[in-house]
């Protein structure tokens, strides 16, 4: 079992808190997303978002509004409602968090 | 060479192979059968459809105007599978094939079970259900029934408890279960185009046509036994002298069972449609279901009568006190023709008749579908 396996459960779980960070910086539609994410580790496909946005907006973590695009027929774009920011910086801060026992631990 | 047929994905037409056009419709099945229990499901199903709608746009030009199947493949390949709920899906591995766990609702031991299939049914789909249960062909289970009511009157009964008792496949699970088979998105599009078939074949095909047959000589052997040994003895001596009359007499016989039979339906069609009877209403008190049972015992009657004198003739005519086989099979293909003919010609001259016609897999769902309500409400 290598790496990249063994993190796909982390992967998961870290999806979200991933979509929460490039929706906070700007106004973005479905293709945006997964084009920031094709080239990470979290690359993914519509399969997945469209039901995890919408599961997402369930919560209220976000909202969308559709705007006219210049090629083919009007699109959504998502954006996060304040609800969504408070839970990006709770995130954040508890991702430091780990980040910091991570590093800390084992040194001595 | 390959047909096209045309959708309309999110707004806009698109032209599709017909193995595009499978390939597209076994997606979105699967989709929408995973996100059952989302309450976003028709949202992120037309987002779905939207996207793909947009990735179709991509390899679409000017020169190319079709979407094959090889476009639709890696299309869909894109999209990816739809993640029954968000909390489990994740992240495709980026080296791998994308793939996660299968969830857990594809169990491979999925036991059968009976249903209804409205999918191609002809009245509420007992027969449809009953064949794919038993995987052979519902019109062979529908020959079946028809025989069984029309020889017997067991098989209106069965049909009715059938209605009563067995519930309706709706969800693609209850469907597969419906025929023991695993719910993937081709499989549903071969049932669904062999439902159709079923739907628009009619009688007149060599294959029903020959089973039609082999159903006819067997009850011809089966049914002659119980017939011959009651009458054997009293009329074959006297038989000789009544000749003459013989052919009219079956004739008119056989015309008027055509009649009745279709009085019948016509006056049973009324009452579930309208609760009246050729305009009558119903005597007040007198519920609907026991109006129907009514109806059939006045038709078993008065179908049994003209069935016992249409068998006296037959035994008029032959004084050696057998009936010949070939009478039995001629006396039943008499009284199908003249039950067709009639029918048919009602429905060519009455328009209104025509529209029932085409109403009664409807109306008849809905009617099965209210007796059943009234039967688990009790």
């Amino acid at each position: 079992m290598n790496v990249n396996e063994k993190f796909s459960g982390i992967r998961k779980g870290l999806l979200e808190f991933l979509v929460l960070q490039i929706i906070a910086a700007e106004k973005v539609y479905v293709a945006d997303i997964l084009k920031q994410l094709s080239t990470t580790q979290f690359a993914t496909q519509e399969g997945t978002l469209y039901p995890l946005l919408s599961k997402m907006r369930r919560e209220e973590l976000l909202d969308y509004e559709w705007q006219e695009s210049e090629a083919g027929p009007p699109r959504k774009y998502y954006k996060l409602t304040p609800k969504g920011r408070e839970q990006l910086r709770d995130t954040l801060q508890y991702w430091m968090e780990i980040n910091d026992t991570v590093k800390r631990l084992g040194q001595r | 060479m390959n047909k096209v047929i045309t959708i309309n994905l999110g707004g806009n037409a698109y032209q599709l192979e017909e193995g595009a056009y499978d390939l597209l419709r076994g997606y979105l099945e699967t989709a929408a059968a995973r996100l059952r229990n989302n309450p976003d499901q028709e949202e992120i199903l037309s987002d779905i459809e939207s996207a793909i709608a947009e990735k179709f746009r991509q390899r679409l030009s000017g020169q190319k105007t079709v979407v094959t199947a090889r476009d639709a493949a890696t299309a869909l390949d894109e999209m990816g599978p739809v993640q029954a709920d968000a909390e489990t899906g994740g992240a495709a591995q980026p080296d791998g094939p994308g793939r996660t766990a299968e969830p857990a609702a594809e169990d491979p031991a999925k036991p059968k079970r009976l249903y209804r299939i409205y999918d191609g049914a002809m009245v509420s789909g007992v027969c449809n259900g009953i064949g794919a249960y038993l995987n052979i062909d519902p019109t062979l289970v529908r020959l079946a029934f028809v025989l069984l009511a029309v020889f017997w009157g067991m098989g209106l009964l069965t049909y009715l408890i059938l209605v009563v008792l067995v519930p309706v496949a709706r969800s693609p699970e209850e469907k597969a279960a419906a025929s023991g088979l695993p719910p993937t998105a081709q499989e549903f599009i071969r049932r669904a185009k062999a439902g159709y078939y079923e739907a628009v074949k009619n009688f007149q095909t060599h294959r029903q046509g020959r089973a039609w047959g082999r159903w006819f000589r067997w009850h011809a052997c089966a049914g002659a036994n119980p017939w011959q040994s009651p009458w054997r003895g009293g009329w074959a001596p006297s038989a000789t002298g009544c000749r003459p009359w013989v052919g009219f007499a079956v004739l008119a016989l056989a015309l008027l069972s055509g009649a009745l039979t279709i009085a019948w339906l016509c006056a049973l069609t009324s009452l579930l449609a309208t609760g009246l009877v050729f305009g009558l209403a119903l005597p007040a008190g007198l519920p609907t279901w026991a109006a129907a049972a009514l109806l059939l015992l006045i038709y078993g009657t008065l179908a049994g009568s003209l069935k016992t004198a249409r068998w006296l003739s037959w035994w008029c005519h032959d004084s050696s006190g057998r009936p010949p086989a070939g009478a039995l099979l001629a006396e039943t293909v008499v009284w199908l023709l003249v039950t067709l003919v009639l029918l048919l010609l009602a429905v060519h001259s009455f328009p209104e008749l025509r529209a029932a016609v085409q109403a009664v897999p409807g109306v008849a769902h809905q009617a099965t579908d209210a007796i059943q309500k009234w039967w688990q409400s009790r």
